[in-house]
């Protein structure tokens, strides 16, 4: 065989396999481990959830899809939908607070109302509370 | 005294009113579809809902990005491609169970509903019935249904390639817990 017809072999084979391997990479990519990653924003949940309640659109760009750091002071432990956990957190607002959602079945136990914590978890947006998901706990005093 | 009387008055209309309504902020919604490669399944477990109990009157609103996937790739692309969700964030239920006298809220049990009502997804609001259950239980009201749904009734694109590998009906699952507002 000639050199070329070889090493052009070898370039396909070597794009084909890297193509394979970067569509398993990013078919099992993992979500983003709310414990190790960097926030984007270090909030109070009475400053996050009066920023959506004051202007939702300036908010939602600048909090959706961000990695949102927050402290605040438990109002309540909820068993959410599907055997998951959430904490709400307090706000000036009465009717709206900051609600944290866990990615699998945490201890209720763990938490007690009116403790400070502080939570790290993906901006969803407003509903009547913002909404974090995928929340992990990052101090809970 | 006038006004006092006036605003007891009003507490009692505003507290009467809400004995009557049930809420949740942590309601589920998720669905589901079989294909040969894989299931595709996606959980919002932050739906809030309120279920009115003198009217039958039912309200659901999620926010798209609250859908949660095991796979981080599935997510994005549910999101990114094919339901636009920074175009359209939310999606809204406004209906109301057409047989509420066959429920006795005063009684704990499980009871037989349809409910029926418009279901808006990706900016698109089609008519939907579904059968349920109703559970009384002390102190809140389980409610839960499973009905179905074509994409493309709510003008969700899917690609030819990937189209031919999903099932045309996706199977939703909704399970409420609420609580009395009072």
């Amino acid at each position: 065989m000639k050199t070329y017809i070889k090493i052009a072999l070898f370039v396909v084979t070597f794009i084909a396999l890297s193509a394979i391997l970067a569509a398993l990479y990013y078919y099992n990519l993992k979500h983003t481990d709310m414990a190790k990653a960097k926030p984007d924003l270090v909030v109070t949940a009475t400053v996050l959830q009066k920023a959506f309640e004051d202007n939702e659109t300036a908010a939602s760009i600048k909090y959706i899809n961000k990695i949102v750091e927050v402290t605040g002071n438990i109002a309540s432990v909820k068993p959410a939908g599907n055997n998951v956990l959430s904490i709400s957190l307090v706000t000036v607002s009465e009717m709206s607070s900051v609600i944290c959602t866990f990615p699998a079945i945490a201890d209720p136990s763990k938490f007690r109302i009116g403790d400070e914590i502080r939570l790290r978890g993906e901006c969803s947006g407003f509903l009547m509370d913002v909404l974090l998901n995928n929340c992990a706990v990052i101090e809970n005093k | 005294m006038k006004r006092l009387f006036l605003l007891l008055f009003f507490l009692n209309i505003f507290f009467a009113v809400n004995a009557q309504k049930y809420m949740t902020k942590n309601g589920f919604i998720g669905f589901f579809s079989h294909t040969p490669m894989e299931d595709i399944k996606g959980d919002n477990n932050q739906v809030a809902g309120v279920l009115d109990i003198s009217t039958g009157d039912m309200v659901f609103q999620a926010l798209i990005k609250s859908f949660h996937f095991d796979r981080a790739l599935m997510e994005e692309h549910f999101n990114e491609n094919y339901m636009e969700s920074d175009k359209f964030p939310k999606s809204s239920f406004k209906g109301k169970i057409t047989n509420l006298s066959s429920v006795n809220f005063s009684k704990n049990g499980t009871y037989d509903v349809t409910v029926e009502g418009d279901l808006t997804i990706h900016d698109v609001t089609n008519k939907i019935s579904s059968k349920g259950t109703v559970e009384v239980v002390s102190g809140g009201i389980n409610a839960s249904s499973k009905f179905n749904i074509v994409p493309e009734d709510y003008k969700i694109n899917i690609p030819g390639v990937v189209r031919e590998k999903i099932n045309k009906n996706l199977e939703v699952t909704v399970k409420m817990k609420y609580e009395n507002l009072h």
